[in-house]
């Protein structure tokens, strides 16, 4: 049997381990988190009160949560991204850590919907596209919070957005980002600046990307339980 | 024959919850005050950093002109003032001066940002001043323009990701409808030139219209040279306003001071505790060791025996907990560094933390003093007992 004094260094001996493992885990938590700030750039909104009631007018409250492919599935998650969107994640800036910025939007303490941005590279400068989706995954407002062009005007117009209202994942299926080839209702979408049909294009390839990044983080079945907790407004 | 020190460490050994208590309390307070004194050092040195980084230590700019792009974009890109760009020669005739570089600041409002428009900012060059001032720009990609008329752009790490640019491609100058071609992107610098778009100087007077204007020149002033008697003799120059370096420096510091004498206080408080736990530890095992020390001085041991037999038991204590406190600061500096810059009005850019070689031996020193300081009264106490006393146990009980 073991005297008082050596049972009291034992349990000295354990809470000592759980303090330095406890430590390390914090320091490793630390340094991952500052690292992931230096290494990508997010898509917010510039002012998150009075955009998502511009965007989401039935709301009465937000929650802001983060998720990135690197931390949500990896390597694997980002494979079948780019499988289905039929294109490769390009240049310096389109990377596996960026992290995206989920508005989950609650009327009372219902949840109504969601309004979700991405970075999307534009013919003279970065293009910021937002979506706010209803619980099934349909476009209810379409914003484009930024994008350099001289016809970003036409671009940015209410008009060209309306185009985009009711239109699912199922639609941006049949649109090849690549050869820029579509059918049904994204084929109907017209270019209110045949000018800039560069940046109409990327206005397309961003409005698919942020509907298959919400559909793996937000509307598939695995990802709903493990979307991670954020803060509530 | 065993020695005192494995006497005095067995002793400790024998109350191990209490010694490490005392040793974690010792160690704590060693971190505090090593990551303290490792801030002092730190943070000043990063200041200096920052605005060695700046690449010159003088501004001289028109009267009432915002002088960085942060007060620039907070105004709306209005209130730009603007000097002739003859004022270089004014400038280089004077001895102190070691090297000028003139910037043109512009800004344009840009309606397709955010739902009411934002400012655009652009920094005229020449990329030869320029980059001699700023040696530690470095490119992730490309170079510096290389013709002062051509319409290229340099951006800095955050402006090319916001604008998921890369070399060879466009960017456009909202209002003037200007296309620039993109020919470097730096590497992040921790400054404010991360969020500078760099275009040449003789383009940017074109286009913005101010043909021979600057809004900003960048003096270097020699090695040696006093600033002071430099700037009285650039105040005599017309319409002009100078930035010195030094005095922004002087005002953060001051900013901090008011920070810097609370920490310091909370490091005394912690020492203070810690030397209060020493004395409680050697006094409290003295008292138990009464008959002990008693039984040691029949036999022989003379009271400067005891006396060193108890501050060894301190000596121990005290560089064991000190040189645990120091790998403590030195593996968790990252986190205080974090800590400390989230509560901070103003953090430079590198590390807050910088312990090194002098500031361990420092807090060495300085731990082992108090607490040998905290073992002279408990060392003289045991040197105090009577051997017959102490056996009986009638004394001090």
């Amino acid at each position: 049997m073991k005297s008082q004094s050596s049972l009291s260094w034992d349990i000295f001996k354990k809470a000592m381990v759980f303090a330095v493992r406890t430590t390390i885990w914090v320091l490793l938590l630390v340094l991952t988190g500052t690292t992931a700030a230096w290494s990508a750039v997010g898509c917010d909104l510039n002012d998150p009160d009075r955009d998502v009631a511009r965007l989401f007018p039935e709301s009465t409250g937000y929650k802001t949560v983060y998720v990135s492919i690197d931390r949500k599935g990896g390597e694997p998650l980002l494979a079948k991204i780019e499988t289905r969107l039929g294109d490769k994640f390009r240049g310096i800036y389109e990377t596996i850590d960026v992290p995206y910025t989920i508005y989950e939007i609650f009327t009372g303490k219902k949840k109504v919907g969601y309004i979700h941005g991405v970075n999307q590279k534009g013919q003279f400068g970065g293009i910021q596209v937002f979506v706010s989706l209803d619980l099934e995954g349909r476009i209810k407002a379409f914003y484009i919070q930024k994008m350099t062009s001289k016809y970003a005007g036409k671009l940015r117009d209410a008009n060209f957005g309306k185009q985009f209202l009711g239109l699912t994942l199922k639609d941006f299926d049949h649109y090849d980002v690549v050869s820029q080839k579509a059918s049904g209702k994204v084929e109907a979408i017209k270019n209110p600046a045949p000018e800039a049909e560069a940046d109409f294009r990327a206005a397309l390839r961003a409005t698919k990307k942020n509907l298959v990044l919400m559909d793996e983080f937000v509307y598939l079945p695995q990802a709903v339980s493990s979307i991670p907790g954020g803060t509530q407004k | 024959m065993i020695t005192k020190f494995q006497v005095a460490y067995k002793n400790l050994h024998r109350k191990r919850v209490r010694s490490l208590l005392t040793l974690i309390g010792i160690a704590l307070s060693a971190w505090v005050l090593v990551s303290l004194l490792g801030f002092n050092h730190g943070y000043e040195t990063s200041l200096n950093k920052d605005i060695d980084n700046m690449g010159f230590q003088l501004m001289i700019m028109a009267k009432g002109c915002p002088y960085e792009a942060a007060t620039m974009m907070l105004k709306g890109g209005t209130g730009l003032k603007y000097m002739k760009e003859s004022i270089m020669d004014d400038v280089a005739k004077e001895p102190e001066v070691e090297k000028t570089t003139p910037i043109l600041m512009a800004a344009v409002f840009d309606p397709n940002k955010g739902e009411s428009g934002g400012i655009a900012g652009y920094f005229g060059v020449e990329p030869k001043s320029f980059s001699e001032m700023k040696p530690f720009l470095k490119f992730r990609q490309g170079r510096w323009f290389t013709d002062e008329n051509a319409y290229e752009a340099v951006m800095g790490y955050e402006a090319a990701e916001l604008e998921q640019r890369e070399v060879g491609d466009k960017i456009l100058i909202p209002e003037k409808n200007i296309e620039f071609k993109v020919v470097g992107i730096l590497e992040r610098t921790g400054t404010q030139d991360d969020g500078t778009i760099f275009v040449p100087l003789r383009a940017a007077q074109k286009i913005f219209n101010r043909p021979d204007e600057i809004t900003t020149l960048g003096i270097k002033v020699r090695k040696g040279v006093d600033s002071t008697r430099l700037e009285e003799k650039l105040y005599q120059l017309p319409n002009v306003q100078i930035v010195s370096l030094a005095q922004v420096k002087e005002t953060i510091m001051k900013l901090i001071s008011t920070a810097k004498v609370m920490v310091l206080s909370i490091a005394i408080i912690a020492v203070l505790i810690a030397m209060v736990g020493v004395i409680n530890t050697i006094l409290t095992s003295v008292w138990e060791r009464f008959q002990e020390i008693g039984i040691l001085k029949t036999i022989g041991a003379m009271p400067q025996d005891i006396f060193k037999l108890i501050w060894i038991e301190t000596l121990i204590l005290c560089t064991t907990g000190g040189v645990l406190g120091i790998i403590l600061a030195l593996i968790l500096s990252r986190v205080t560094d974090l800590v400390i810059r989230h509560v901070l009005p103003y953090a430079p850019s590198g590390g807050l933390v910088l312990i090194d070689l002098k500031l361990v031996l420092i807090t060495i020193a300085t731990v082992l003093g108090i607490g040998l300081l905290s073992g002279l009264y408990p060392a003289w106490k045991a040197g105090r007992i009577r051997p017959l006393e102490a056996i009986r146990g009638e004394v001090g009980r």
